[in-house]
């Protein structure tokens, strides 16, 4: 052993500090792994859902990392946004009709919720609605006027979850999210059926990581649903040259009916 | 099996919508009726919001009347004269049409409006079907007989009134004498009508040309047809112009339908008996009819709608 390195293991005091220095590194050791068992991670697949001729909606795979005991819920949203509607109303006591107007305000376009267990069960009230989970806590945030802008009833607001639901664009799914628990880490997952009747949108997927009651990390991505191909294009020109794609119509119309005429030599059906 | 719409925003299955077509083109082969009035209820049916239904069964139409125009065009059987009159007030009721719809929709009154035009003129369409089948089948002449001579009295009485009319005018190609207010004012009818209903309205121009205009068979169908191609040319545009309720794609599924069954059904028309199919039609009509009026007087399950007709 040279002088130098004696020098150094004298100073270093080795019986009395070794345990101390163990101890130290595998605090370290633990408390590094904790960390990257839970940094909470999202993923979406695809990110981005083309609409074309043959879309009917499409399959996404939320997907990450968590802490292995920790629940998950997976909110899939868009900003809150005012969405103007109508009533139904009756109308000299026979016919149902559109009459008077509801505004609401601060809801999503599309709203779906997947956890790993029952939310009530999981979550405390407060974290519930501090984070807009379940029905609910979005009821508490938004606003509903009519014409006048006077509140309505919380009738009202059930009917909107009603429409929503109808049309697929609201929906939760409680003890859907699985978790896997193995040596490559601790991954959760969950299949949504994404439905057709979900708008052209920049959609929010949040995942939250939820332990003893409340919501301890929180991880988003987003999924992009968008037109695309010869759909955009007739999409856009139904809107921004509205006079050209009515043209189009008429004249693509016209030469079916002709063309299919001539093949039939008797044409087609009359009025 | 699935094509989505880009205008209508909602995926339908194309078989569906081809079979429809098909039904309805069949239906128009058979009985020589158009299908408008009952294709933009089916639509609506299968969840195409109304006034999409509606604007888009118009651009159905005008593929389907044009091969028929252009053949009794060819054959001379289209009195341009009459037809020009019935254009003009074909275009200002289709202007006044859309322009409706328009309004309408801002208040959330054209899916309203749509509904009850279609419970009033398939009503009265289905139901004079109806009796005037059930009297063919069961061959009462007597009742028939009085029925006729109650019809000449009543068209006595309308052509009487329609000579004292101003801008007397003659038709050489139907070889009759009207004012020419008579068509303007049956043209902006018939052009309101094909703005809300989506249709070309030949199931009402063609017995008024008969009984009103005295118009000969084979000249009514050819001016028919002209009248409701170019109505519905100017429904079309104008509804993608100022309503952009034109789903192109949706109105091709349909026309690809539609022309074969009317091939078809005038195939089949040969075959069958008349009088019997006349009945099956004017009950599914009728059907068509109750469904609608069902849908405005029963509860709604929601009583929340999106505005604007969507």
């Amino acid at each position: 052993m040279s002088r130098s390195t004696s020098k150094l293991l004298g100073k270093v005091r080795f019986p009395h500090r070794f345990p101390l220095i163990i101890a130290c590194a595998l605090g370290l050791s633990a408390l590094l792994q904790t960390v990257s068992v839970g940094a909470l991670t999202a993923e979406v697949q695809p990110a981005r859902i083309p609409i074309t001729f043959g879309y009917h909606g499409a399959t996404l795979t939320v997907s990450g990392e968590s802490a292995p005991t920790d629940d998950i819920v997976v909110k899939i949203s868009t900003e809150p946004t005012d969405t103007h509607m109508k009533r139904k109303t009756k109308v000299g006591g026979v016919v149902w009709m559109k009459k008077g107007d509801i505004e609401f305000k601060g809801l999503p376009l599309a709203y779906m919720l997947y956890s790993t267990a029952d939310l009530g069960r999981i979550l405390e009230p407060a974290d519930l609605n501090a984070s807009g989970l379940g029905y609910e806590a979005l009821g508490a945030k938004a606003t509903m006027e009519d014409e006048e802008g006077k509140a309505v009833d919380h009738y009202w607001f059930d009917e909107f979850i009603k429409l929503k639901e109808k049309e697929c664009l609201y929906s939760i799914h409680e003890g859907t999210v699985v978790r896997r628990h193995g040596a490559t880490g601790n991954q959760f997952q969950v299949v949504v059926d994404w439905p057709f009747q979900a708008q052209p949108h920049n959609y929010i997927v949040e995942v939250l990581a939820v332990r003893d009651g409340h919501v301890v990390e929180r991880a988003s991505t987003r999924v992009l649903v968008e037109q695309a191909g010869l759909v955009a294009t007739l999409s856009g020109m139904a809107t921004k040259h509205a006079g050209l794609y009515g043209l189009m119509a008429v004249i693509v119309a016209l030469v079916a009916g002709l063309g299919v005429g001539a093949v039939f030599k008797k044409g087609g059906g009359s009025h | 099996m699935y094509m989505y719409l880009p205008i209508a925003l909602t995926s339908v299955n194309y078989l569906l919508v081809i079979g429809l077509g098909l039904v309805v083109g069949l239906l128009s082969g058979l009985f020589g009726v158009g299908g408008g009035f009952l294709m933009t209820p089916l639509l609506m049916m299968i969840g195409i919001p109304p006034t999409i239904a509606a604007a888009t069964d118009a651009n159905q139409i005008v593929a389907a009347s044009s091969s028929g125009m252009f053949a009794h065009w060819r054959l001379g059987n289209v009195d341009f004269k009459m037809g020009l009159l019935l254009l003009i007030g074909g275009f200002v009721g289709g202007a006044a049409g859309v322009h409706l719809i328009k309004l309408l929709r801002a208040t959330g009154g054209a899916d309203f409006l749509i509904k009850i035009t279609y419970v009033v003129m398939l009503g009265g369409v289905g139901s004079f079907m109806f009796v005037e089948s059930l009297l063919a089948l069961h061959k009462n002449k007597g009742a028939a007989k009085s029925a006729v001579a109650a019809k000449q009295k009543k068209e006595e009485k309308q052509s009487g009134f329609l000579r004292s009319l101003p801008m007397q005018m003659h038709f050489e190609k139907s070889g009759v004498t009207h004012s020419g207010l008579v068509p303007l004012a049956l043209g902006v009818f018939v052009g309101v009508l094909a703005a809300i209903m989506g249709v070309g309205g030949g199931f009402l121009m063609v017995p008024v040309m008969i009984y009103m205009l005295r118009m000969p068979m084979h000249v009514v169908v050819g001016t028919s047809l002209f009248q409701i191609l170019f109505t519905c040319v100017e429904v079309t545009f104008l509804q993608a112009y100022s309503n952009r309720t034109v789903d192109f794609i949706l109105a091709l599924l349909l026309l690809v339908g539609s022309v074969f069954g009317a091939q078809i059904g005038t195939v089949l028309g040969r075959k069958l008996h008349g009088d019997q199919l006349k009945i099956l039609l004017a009950i599914l009509v009728l059907a068509v009819t109750v469904k609608i009026v069902l849908e405005l007087v029963m509860e709604p399950s929601l009583h929340l709608a999106y505005a604007g007709g969507h």
